[in-house]
């Protein structure tokens, strides 16, 4: 497959975009990720390889989106800027286009004491919108920081991460704003439970013209119990479950809850598809990848436009 | 001020346990401030080195005494006479103090008996809290007074991150989240306005470019 | 002061001293100067009769206690050290009480970690409904203590040649 961002092909040409996460394995098992990546074949148009999420150590994005690459897919490198100064950040960019990856998402990162290597140093050179400013000047000017003409610019599609659910709640769309100013080309959204709070972020994003400025991606993730949507409520920061999903799921027997968080995800799909703005969506099924398949198909999403040769 | 904590005294034993002569020594100073080091934490330190040695029958002399400050030339050199009385100096200063005496009397293990940690604030007494990294570029008149650097556990300049939930941080909810403080602030005083701004990479070749930092000040030397 | 200590204090004050079997142990008792019938009338009453298993040390107020304080006696002759509080509530300077708890609490861990028991230190706080007179709580504390096994920080004589307890050093330690 040439070298193109097949995701921002699909932007462009106006169709509803799907990607879908992939966490890379905890070992150099390259038949791990490639295991994964079959199961999201023609369900997606572009998969995004997780950069040692939570701070745990796994195979790097960067080589497993490489493996993705040779095997025909669309990767999206997510890069945390938690384990990288700027000279490792910039080096990773023009390695990965020199790779033929062309979508990078470009994060601050879980802080490293959630994972398994607490004693780490936590770098923060630059956080992520300065460096979503970073990989646009790298691509567009051909520089690095400070000025220095590249010998080669890398070819990238520029996305960045926007958490519609964290406080404070006004501030919110300045950050997304930010993000947009600085050169974010597309926005994947942290999972939504709670659509009508997303829906009044979403119009205050098209308030402030942001709707035509970036592609924003809704971001899903199918709930897999009742115990996994209570976890979610309490425990992980900046995600909002409200009550009734929670409610909805523990008014079903166990051994259906899974269907049920199906249900609730296909459901959610049919309603980001409605609002004005809303680009596509981010399905992460987190060690879930089989389902995929089966949420793109039930939300009709499926099957996935071609894309002209342009 | 410098905050410090004193270091479990298992760990203190195992580092004197070779020596024979022991002067512990305070700092009246920063490490007073956070009772750690001063003449009362040093009194008691060598109370129970000395009841430690005396359980386990180990005649070892232990004795004490607190200087105005450790860090400084010309309260260190004070010691010069009573320094060779003894074959190691355990020091309740920070580690510039520690250092310092080290410095000058570099004959004779000194030993550090805190673990130094931050440069901070008493909040309130008996509650410090760490607030500035010493980053060589104060950027605070921008930040309406908070530090993202110290304060923020991403040291984010255009925060804040998704973590940040009713105003704590994602890493510990006891943390005040920095930039829920730095927006607070700046909406009181009506520049919310100068967060649109992107701000630029932080320049930390003022924080370790150069190695180890030094100032010289001609108008103040001999 | 003197002529208000009560026929009972007198009568405590007669009595036979409780001293467990297997030797002296030494209690250094530092007490708030607001405990009832607590004056140096008393004081020296109560050394007499204890000799050397109890000292006693004056102090204006629980919170003036320093841990040095508990520190040093233990390093220099007592088994225990403790502390007589004035009732929670009731401390005339408002929270010296509640100070001393606490840092009666960081002394027992401090001694703790080189191996002593915590129960060497202690802080008493006196009844609010039926307040006691010092010679009480005194005797209650010695009791409370007998059991501990010699502190292994003092040497004990073993021929008989004497020990290295200080003398007098601290006997009087004004502590305000």
């Amino acid at each position: 497959m040439k070298d193109v961002s097949r995701l921002k092909r699909v932007l462009d040409q106006g169709g509803f975009a799907v990607t879908a996460e992939c966490g890379p394995p905890k070992g150099a098992d390259a038949e791990a990720i490639l295991k994964k990546a079959e199961l999201l074949r023609s369900t997606v148009d572009a998969v995004n390889v997780t950069d040692n999420q939570t701070a745990i150590v796994r195979m790097s994005s960067l080589a497993a989106c490489s493996l993705l690459k040779s095997a025909g897919l669309d990767p999206v490198l997510q890069v945390v800027v938690r384990d990288r100064n700027r000279i490792a950040l910039q080096s990773d960019i023009l390695g990965a286009s020199a790779l033929g990856i062309r979508n990078i998402l470009c994060l601050s990162g879980d802080h490293q004491s959630f994972g398994n290597q607490p004693q780490a140093v936590g770098v923060f050179d630059l956080d992520s919108i300065q460096f979503v400013q970073v990989a646009r000047t790298m691509r567009d000017k051909g520089t690095i920081l400070g000025g220095e003409a590249l010998t080669k610019a890398p070819e990238l599609f520029i996305g960045a991460a926007a958490n519609p659910f964290g406080d404070p709640f006004a501030f919110r769309v300045v950050r997304l704003a930010k993000k947009v100013a600085a050169g974010a080309e597309f926005i994947q959204t942290q999972c939504i439970y709670n659509l009508d709070r997303f829906e009044k972020w979403m119009a205050m994003s098209r308030d402030r013209g942001l709707t035509e400025k970036t592609c924003i991606l809704g971001g899903v993730t199918p709930l897999k119990s009742a115990g996994m949507a209570r976890y979610m409520k309490k425990k992980v920061a900046g995600m909002d479950v409200p009550d009734e999903v929670i409610r909805r799921m523990e008014s079903v027997p166990a051994k259906k809850q899974a269907e049920e968080g199906l249900k609730i995800c296909v459901e959610t799909i049919q309603r980001l598809k409605e609002i004005p703005g809303v680009r596509g969506v981010h399905i992460m099924a987190i060690e879930w990848e089989d389902k995929v398949a089966e949420i793109a198909e039930k939300a009709g999403l499926l099957p996935r436009p071609v894309i002209s040769k342009q | 001020m410098i905050t410090a904590e004193r270091k479990p005294i298992d760990e203190i034993r195992a580092m004197v346990a070779p020596y024979k002569r022991v002067l512990v020594l305070g700092c009246g100073s920063c490490v007073a401030e956070c009772a750690a080091g001063g003449e009362k934490e040093t009194g008691m330190l060598s109370s129970t080195l000395r009841m430690a040695n005396k359980m386990e029958g180990k005649d070892v002399l232990i004795e004490e005494k607190t200087l105005d400050r450790q860090c400084v030339k010309d309260f260190v050199i004070l010691l010069d006479d009573i320094v060779d009385q003894y074959d190691a100096v355990l020091s309740l200063g920070c580690g510039a103090g520690v250092q310092a005496v080290a410095e000058m009397f570099s004959e004779i293990p000194v030993l550090p008996a805190l673990n130094t940690e931050f440069l901070g604030e008493t909040r309130d007494q008996g509650y410090w809290v760490e607030n500035c990294l010493g980053c060589g570029d104060c950027m605070l008149d921008d930040f309406g007074g908070v530090c993202p650097l110290a304060r923020c556990s991403k040291q984010l300049f255009n925060g804040p991150c998704g973590g940040s939930r009713e105003g704590k941080c994602e890493v510990n909810p006891e943390i005040p989240c920095a930039w829920q403080a730095i927006i607070d602030r700046l909406d009181r005083f009506g520049s919310l306005d100068r967060l649109e701004q992107i701000y630029p990479p932080k320049d930390w070749s003022r924080k370790q470019g150069g190695g180890p930092r030094k100032i010289m000040r001609e108008d103040q030397r001999r | 002061m003197e002529s208000r200590i009560s026929q009972d204090t007198r009568e405590q004050a007669d009595k036979k001293p409780r001293i467990s079997q297997g030797g002296k142990r030494t209690l250094a008792l530092f007490y708030c100067q607001n405990t009832p019938e607590s004056g140096e009338a008393v004081r020296q009453a109560l050394e007499k009769k204890y000799a050397s298993s109890l000292r006693l040390f004056p102090i204006p107020c629980s919170g003036r206690l320093d841990p040095l304080h508990l520190l040093k006696a233990l390093e220099e002759f007592a088994d225990a050290a403790y502390v007589i509080a004035c009732p929670e509530g009731a401390c005339r300077y408002f929270e010296g009480n509640l100070r001393a708890t606490k840092r009666v609490d960081m002394t027992a861990r401090t001694i703790a970690q080189i191996g002593l028991e915590k129960e060497r230190v202690g802080i008493v706080a006196n009844s609010k409904e039926n307040p006691k007179p010092l010679a009480k709580l005194a005797e209650e504390i010695l009791g409370r203590v007998s059991e501990i096994r010699p502190s292994p920080v003092l040497e004990r004589p073993k021929t008989g040649k004497g020990t290295k307890e200080k003398k007098d050093d601290h006997s009087r330690k004004k502590t305000h």
